[in-house]
């Protein structure tokens, strides 16, 4: 066949490319994703949530140098590959920021770093605790690129572990509030009546109470913990969703095309999912990529409410609470740094939203 | 100078596109002229240039002038257009229904209109109003006055529209489909109003349309229009007497006739071959077929059948019933074609839809082959959607937009279990598309990607697909164009004699309606008003309603 046909979402396809905001938008979020999925490759700290400490160097700006010292632990734990890789390093050496050192014979003497002119703790440590002897090898210089938290962690490592929590609550919650808002939605609009009636109360109720206050009453019965915070985000975000659908199927159910299906005997469940879903994805998609946008603002206040992801972990919103009085302290980069990222995160959602709006608008 | 509107080699684009390609012509004074055209033959572009009201960004005129009384239009600043618009140049649109504001009463909205054109007070304003309500022949101005769009009818919405157009003493009034909208007997009325006006106000009218006859009985000169181009423009009777360029011709003839009945309608393409078939079925052979028809048992009996909508008002008030259709009684037998008219509102889709179980009768019964499928449960029904099929009006609606043709003709296959194999199934929708002449490279295309007559053909395939015993045709071919018309018929009646259809075939238009039907049935206000042999009833109506519709038909030259 030398014709090649053009379907509405390959026409779609082909004006979202054109829209530079849009797929800009959509490499930084693919960009962000592959770095929530790969963060402990990334992360310069691949230890277990990036919460390897070093009080002596906290809050420290971007860029700051120190000479690192490991002393490799001596337990000896397994952990698979796999586990590793996407789940950080459980068991990790002891990283000790030092000014100097000098071996002597069969020992290391070493000078601990200490900050604003403090002259810091002398120690030794013998040597045979590095394996085949070689001390140079443990002993490096390490950069902080986003500098340090008030723990003395780095923070390039927790913004890049922190990405996953907001990307994916982000997923969950939209995952969710698709599964439900679809199905209540269409039931509701496709059926009418006293369904229509009773899912629209449900609807309002549900609507009636502020998400927050939801969020923190379902965190309550269910715990706290970051996996509840999915779940509560997802519950309270179906209800845009299925209005939505609700009002798109309503309009839909009138074209002749549906009706063409029931008098050629189509069942309702394929007259909803064959030709009146696939008709109504455009506003769908739209609604869920500002619903991703809204998760992730709605997880970092939890977070910074503190009823979010719970410490160790890293979050983004958790960051900001740990941090947000170093502002008037002069060291404001530590809660400025999260912020941008979950600002130019949900923004990237937001163009992205608005770029698929515009494309999938057929009239024009 | 004896014109007042002279346009000279006007071009206009969409982009890149020309749409209008160098067209001149004029319009004298105290004249009606007519243009006619398919859709997209930019007779209604045209006239939008003439006031200024194309779309700014994406048209413009390439070249040309619009000359009124000497003064380039297209040469005018905005703001000195809007001094022309609307009182020296009114228009009135399509769609009575959404050109007046639904929040404002009628008279205050055409009172605002004088108020801003002229120096009248308030309270000459409103006399005024009521005397231009009176003058486009509104049954009790002072009640019009107050009343707001949705408390008046069609027929009367336009003639509000009228008024308004009329309020500033126009010297031009463009008419733009006026009475396409309407029924037709409404619009025989609206014709003759807009006829009387002329002559008492002596102004020019432009008159819009795509229906021949009916512009046949309001124009002194018409211009024919065929993508972009004037092909032809004279006195109405010699275009109409001797029509030069084959598209006229075809445009004339291609509208089933009242008096004969051809076997074969003339189509575009049959001109340009030179095919035309004239072959006529007389009365012998009808009758002979008839007879053969009328001994077999009926396909399908109407008993009794009613359809009640309720509508509740308010919690406390009693719910107020309408009678959509009204005790009709009638029988139906394989192989013939039923037509079914009415004007709009009579509830012949009603009673469509109640054929097809797609909304439950309230009252009566419908046999179909002896059984009554009113009463059957959800699974016998839908074997019985394999027997009973519909072909919509709308082709731009009734195909779903994210489905390539060839699959939605093979979905109702697949749910109905129709053959084997997907293998079978696709030789034999490429076999259907063929045989309602599309090719078979159409297959996998989105039903955006075809005209108006192709989507409905695409239709036509999707019902046939499953083999069906009766097809209901919705006004199957009102949204058409006439050319297009004569083709979809010409299928519809090849198919008939291929597979041996019964259609019931419901339509406003009672030429197209006699075309098709060996019995007809005409219908007003729910009830049956007549039902006999489609030729009896139009050569001798026993019903005043009847005779009132076969009267108000543009009959033509």
């Amino acid at each position: 066949m030398s014709h090649k046909s053009n379907s509405l979402k390959q026409l779609a396809l082909q004006k979202f490319k054109k829209n530079f905001w849009g797929v800009f938008s959509f490499y930084y979020i693919v960009l962000v994703g592959l770095i929530s999925v790969f963060a402990y490759v990334f992360a310069p700290d691949n230890s277990q949530y990036a919460n390897q400490m070093h009080l002596a160097i906290h809050s420290k700006k971007p860029g700051f140098k120190v000479m690192m010292l490991t002393v490799p632990s001596q337990l000896e734990t397994k952990q698979s590959v796999f586990d590793k890789l996407f789940f950080g390093k459980k068991n990790t050496d002891t990283e000790v920021p030092i000014k100097e050192y000098k071996v002597k014979e069969k020992v290391l003497a070493y000078k601990e770093y200490a900050s604003d002119g403090l002259e810091g703790a002398e120690k030794s440590i013998n040597i045979n605790t590095f394996p085949n002897n070689l001390v140079q090898d443990f002993i490096k210089e390490k950069t902080f690129l986003f500098g340090t938290d008030k723990y003395g962690r780095d923070l390039l490592s927790r913004v890049f572990v922190g990405a996953r929590i907001s990307f994916f609550i982000g997923f969950v919650a939209v995952f969710i509030s698709l599964i439900i808002g679809v199905f209540m939605g269409s039931v509701a609009g496709y059926f009418g009546g006293k369904v229509d009636a009773v899912i629209m109360w449900v609807i309002n109720v549900t609507w009636s109470i502020p998400t927050l206050l939801l969020v923190i009453a379902i965190t309550l019965a269910l715990g706290k913990g970051f996996w509840q915070v999915f779940i509560a985000v997802g519950l309270t975000m179906w209800v845009e969703v299925a209005r939505v659908v609700r009002g798109q199927i309503i309009s839909v159910k009138e074209m002749q095309y549906v009706t063409a299906a029931r008098a050629l005997g189509f069942n309702d469940f394929r007259i909803i999912t064959k030709h009146i879903l696939p008709n109504i994805m455009a506003p769908v998609i739209v609604i869920s990529a500002a619903n991703f946008a809204g998760a992730i603002l709605i997880e970092s206040g939890l977070s910074f409410l503190g009823i979010g992801a719970q410490p160790p972990m890293a979050s983004w919103g958790a960051m900001i609470k740990d941090h947000y009085n170093y502002i008037i302290l002069g060291k404001p980069y530590l809660a400025i740094i999260p912020g941008l990222c979950i600002m130019s995160l949900v923004m990237a959602f937001m163009l992205i939203g608005n770029a698929l709006r515009d494309a999938l608008d057929v009239k024009n | 100078m004896s014109h007042i509107l002279k346009i000279k080699n006007l071009s206009i684009s969409f982009g890149e596109n020309e749409v209008i390609h160098n067209i001149s012509y004029e319009l004298n004074k105290n004249e009606i002229l007519g243009i006619v055209g398919e859709s997209g033959s930019g007779k209604s572009v045209s006239s939008l240039a003439i006031l200024g009201l194309l779309p700014k960004k994406i048209s413009r005129i390439t070249s040309g002038s619009i000359n009124y009384n000497d003064e380039d239009l297209t040469l005018f600043s905005p703001k000195a257009l809007q001094t022309v618009r609307g009182s020296k140049i009114a228009m009135i649109f399509q769609e009575p229904m959404s050109s007046l504001n639904p929040s404002m009463t009628c008279g205050k909205q055409v009172q605002e209109i004088l108020l801003q054109h002229t120096n009248l007070s308030k309270k000459d304003s409103k006399n005024e109003t009521i005397s231009l309500f009176e003058k486009v022949k509104l049954p009790s101005p002072e009640r019009v006055y107050d009343a707001y769009p949705h408390e008046i009818s069609g027929g009367q919405k336009q003639r509000v529209m009228i008024a308004m157009a009329i309020a500033c003493k126009p010297d031009v009034l463009i008419a733009d489909e006026p009475t396409t909208a309407l029924d037709v007997t409404v619009q025989k009325d609206i014709i003759k109003l807009l006829k009387t006006l002329q002559v008492e106000t002596r102004m020019s009218v432009i008159f819009i349309t795509h229906d021949l006859s009916l512009i046949s009985e309001i124009a002194d000169r018409v211009l024919v229009m065929y993508k972009g181009d004037i092909v032809e423009q004279g006195k109405t009777s010699t275009i109409f007497k001797t029509p030069q360029h084959i598209y006229t011709k075809a445009l004339i003839n291609s509208r089933p006739s009242l008096e004969t009945r051809l076997k074969v309608l003339p189509t575009i393409q049959d001109y340009l071959n030179n095919t035309t078939n004239n072959d006529i079925i007389t009365g012998e052979e009808r009758l002979k077929r008839h007879s053969k028809l009328y001994n077999k048992p009926a396909l399908l009996e109407i008993i009794n059948v009613e359809k009640e909508y309720v509508s509740k008002s308010g919690w406390f008030s009693k719910p107020k019933t309408f009678k959509a259709v009204n005790n009709v009684s009638f029988k139906l037998y394989e192989g013939e074609t039923l037509g079914l008219v009415g004007e709009s509102g009579c509830g012949k889709s009603t009673l469509g839809n109640a054929i097809l179980q797609l909304d439950k009768a309230t009252a009566g019964k419908i046999l179909y082959q002896g059984v009554d499928i009113t009463k059957l449960p959800n699974s016998e029904i839908k074997k019985l959607r394999k027997d009973i099929q519909i072909i919509f009006q709308d082709p731009y609606s009734s195909l779903n937009p994210r489905i390539p043709v060839g699959e939605a003709i093979m979905e109702p296959m697949k749910v109905h279990k129709l053959y084997n194999s997907d293998k079978e199934r696709k030789e034999k929708v490429i076999d259907i598309l063929n045989r309602v002449g599309l090719s078979e490279d159409y297959f996998n295309r989105y039903s955006h990607e075809f005209s108006g007559g192709q989507r409905q053909r695409i239709g036509i395939a999707r019902t046939i697909a499953l083999q069906p015993k009766l097809i209901v045709c919705d006004e199957s071919v009102s949204a058409l164009d006439i050319s297009v018309q004569a083709q979809v018929l010409n299928l519809l009646n090849e198919l008939k004699e291929d597979f041996g259809f019964t259609y019931i075939f419901i339509s406003h238009d009672l030429a197209v309606v006699k075309y098709m039907s060996d019995q007809l049935l005409v219908m007003n206000n729910g009830k049956i008003e007549e039902l006999d042999d489609a030729d009896v009833i139009y050569n001798n109506p026993k019903k005043d309603y009847t005779k009132k519709l076969i009267h108000a038909i543009p009959k033509g030259l």
